[in-house]
């Protein structure tokens, strides 16, 4: 049991580390980079 | 979709004019700011309840002294403000003026009224104005700007009831404008207007036309339409000054008869002050004291909340290894996630303390001056005065101070602070400096007065402060692009500071520490502990090596159980790639442990620390793990016998960390500012090559 436990936290920190590097978050609302927002 | 009992409330005004006082007096805790800690450059956003049916959302946005943009943090104010399908489309705006400067306030006001969007004025430091000799016709001034005016003091918290309950009525505001520019500057060509955008009011389609950037919100017809009346830039630009001269005019007409200063009766201590603070010599002597106060202080005042913080963690670790049910899981929260944990709170009390000193350098007026003494030293190394704002930003954090640097006119200006503000010590460097130079230096005073860690700490920001500046001179003289700035800078009045905004302040950026840096390190505590606490066969049949090889040596339980750790952590996936990456870092004098720590600390700086203490606690299983302090403090070189942590490879360190770029967030952004990987990839190569190389020169000097 604390095995799987340990890998659903390192599976979340991963998962948590990969989003945060390597896919850009989405800015919310019209804020264009156009109008230099 | 807007709901009934919600207003959205934009908050709009010059630079200095109490703006994000009254945001705070209005909004409290209740805020929340946009994606990176520091500076008002993103949209600030905060509720309000103004009256039992009515909330106000209320956004803070940036400082700026016109709705024609010229930077581009300005043009946000402008994207909100004519952008009704922006979700931040505010359905009144509060214009914040202050007293002394009505004039310079009033153009923007006229500008946004002109919108003819629900707007209100609010003139700030109004307790002031008997002090300073002002008399203002409040009943002839609403008259003649056809607007609400409430004064109010943010300091003192005067005025805020009126302005909600003034809000509350916000849809029977006069919403005339106050300029009818197309008459006084061409009206035929403003009737050309009028016709082509029946849908806009006259001064919006007039602000549409005169932008530099095209706004996305508008459809690809209206673009064309819009292009058609920009072909002549010339005669908009010309338009554009009359169109300031007009608005100055009438300013000036009802300025005339409703504001008068008595000079006489005002008060002189603040140029008395300025002469003493923005002194050739006493200046520079002021601010290098003011300083040492603050670094001196981090470590005094820091030094007993630290050690509670650390024994605390380390009390918590041996808890839950004794109290909850043995296995691997326990294993990973007492010695990956509590380590890691304490590594980012424990720095909390020096981060607090250092931004409570700069938040009430700022609060003061005082920060205005540093900058307007620095500019005289900036502009000798192809920067701008503009540039020291993003600079001293830079000791918070290098993101919003890279940011920052978008109102810096001059793109080659611009593009040297963008390059050179990652040298300025940043508050991640701060904990890595910290527990350093805790170690290495020992902690005495000089003349009495000043801590020898202090000094070493203040040492280390000058050290940062003139990598900064000589990497602008090398790159002023290779860089070859055409450069013409121009340095304006408002010196606001000095005020005591506000305790709630400071106090804001602070828990704001420690905050953003905790949160932003946090997450992080408790994501890679987890990651560390799992590589350092698996691995291959040899990692796996640890105990039964190690128990053989050490049958005839009579070690006591302890030291073999010390030894089967040491030996697993040599051999787990952590310790191989160590391994391999040892012979490169071997040179500066960290083994395979600090090179994990050094590359993890890629992600923030401040991961060091708390991968060392993860590390550390793995290699320590079935131990008293004791503080990370302490656990650094006793970290032995097995070849020479001498501590890890000595004096060579300390200093090797902090030179490393005050030279290397270690922040992928900072690389992005600049990548985001420069839209260009030309020129991330130059800052990384550059500032790595420089900090390895000064790293492996003090350490073989010193050891």
């Amino acid at each position: 049991m604390q095995d799987i436990l340990v890998y659903i936290a390192l599976g979340l920190a991963i998962g948590f580390l990969v989003k945060k590097y390597f896919f850009k978050s989405k800015k919310k609302g019209n804020c264009d980079s156009d109008c230099g927002c | 979709m807007k709901n009934n009992s919600v207003v959205h409330v934009a908050l709009v005004g010059n630079p200095n004019t109490g703006k994000t006082s009254l945001f705070n007096l209005l909004t409290g805790l209740n805020q929340k700011v946009g994606n990176y800690p520091g500076i008002t450059v993103d949209k600030k956003q905060g509720k309000c309840k103004i009256s039992d049916e009515l909330t106000a959302e209320i956004i803070d946005l940036p400082g700026t002294y016109s709705i024609n943009p010229t930077t581009l943090d300005e043009t946000i104010v402008l994207d909100t403000l004519l952008n009704k399908n922006n979700v931040s489309f505010p359905d009144l705006v509060i214009v914040v003026a202050e007293i002394e400067n009505l004039k310079r306030n009033l153009l923007l006001f006229s500008q946004i009224k002109d919108l003819q969007i629900p707007t209100i004025l609010a003139i700030n430091m109004a307790d002031q104005m008997e002090r300073k000799g002002i008399s203002l016709d409040i009943h002839k001034l609403k008259e003649e700007l056809k607007t609400e005016i409430i004064l109010i003091s943010a300091r003192k918290n005067s005025g805020i009831d009126t302005l909600k309950k003034e809000i509350e009525n916000y849809k029977n505001w006069n919403t005339e404008p106050l300029a009818t520019i197309s008459d006084k500057i061409d009206s035929t060509f403003f009737s050309e207007i009028k016709a082509v955008f029946p849908e806009f009011s006259l001064y919006k389609s007039w602000l549409l036309i005169t932008q530099q950037n095209n706004c996305s919100f508008l459809s690809e017809e209206l673009h064309s339409k819009i292009n058609l009346f920009k072909k002549d830039s010339e005669k908009i630009k010309k338009y554009q000054h009359k169109e300031t001269i007009f608005r100055y005019q009438i300013i000036n007409e009802i300025l005339k008869k409703t504001y008068k200063v008595d000079r006489a009766e005002a008060t002189d201590l603040r140029s008395k002050l300025d002469r003493v603070l923005t002194h050739r010599i006493f200046g520079y002597l002021i601010f290098t004291s003011i300083l040492l106060l603050i670094f001196t202080s981090i470590f005094e005042w820091a030094n007993l909340p630290m050690d509670l913080i650390d024994g605390f963690f380390a009390n918590l670790s041996e808890l839950a290894k004794n109290n909850l049910p043995s296995g691997t899981f326990t294993n990973l929260i007492a010695e990956g996630v509590i380590p890691g944990i304490g590594g980012v709170i424990i720095f909390i009390p020096q981060i607090a303390i250092l931004f409570l000193f700069i938040s009430i350098l700022e609060e003061t007026g005082y920060m205005s001056r540093v900058v307007f003494l620095m500019d005289k030293i900036m502009r000798r190394f192809g920067m701008s005065g503009k540039s020291v704002i993003p600079l001293i930003s830079g000791t918070a954090c290098a993101i919003p101070a890279i940011m920052a640097s978008r109102n810096i006119g001059s793109w080659k200006e611009r593009l040297i602070t963008i390059l050179v503000i990652p040298f300025t010590t940043c508050s991640a460097r701060l904990p890595v400096y910290a527990i350093l130079i805790s170690l290495i230096i020992p902690n005495k005073r000089i003349l009495g007065i000043f801590n020898l860690q202090g000094l070493t700490l203040m040492g280390l920001y000058l050290l940062g402060f003139t990598a900064a500046i000589s990497s602008a001179i090398l790159l002023h003289n290779v860089l070859k692009i055409e450069n013409k700035s121009l340095f304006v800078i408002e010196m606001p009045n000095y005020k005591l500071p506000s305790l709630k905004n400071v106090f804001y302040e602070v828990i704001e950026k420690t905050k953003a520490f905790i949160f932003g840096a946090g997450k992080i390190i408790l994501a890679l505590s987890i990651v560390l502990w799992f590589l350092a606490s698996n691995g291959s066969s040899t990692f796996k049949n640890a105990k039964q090596f190690v128990t053989s090889q050490e049958e005839n040596n009579g070690l006591s339980d302890a030291n073999l159980q010390k030894k089967i750790a040491s030996y697993k952590l040599e051999h787990s996936y952590i310790g191989n790639m160590g391994k391999i990456i040892e012979p490169v870092i071997k040179p500066m004098g960290y083994d395979w442990k600090i090179g994990i720590a050094l590359i993890s600390s890629f992600a923030a700086r401040e991961v060091f620390v708390g991968a060392l203490a993860t590390i550390y606690s793995v290699e320590s299983e079935g131990e008293d793990v004791g503080t990370i302090k302490e656990r650094m403090a006793a970290e032995v070189n097995p070849k020479t016998g001498l501590k890890r942590f000595n004096f060579a490879t300390g200093i090797s360190l902090l030179l490393f960390y005050a030279f290397a770029m270690q922040c992928i967030g900072t690389l992005a952004i600049v990548k985001r500012e420069t839209k260009s990987w030309k020129w991330p990839i130059l800052q990384l190569t550059g500032m790595s090559a420089l900090a390895y190389v000064v790293a492996v020169i003090a350490f073989n000097i010193l050891s």
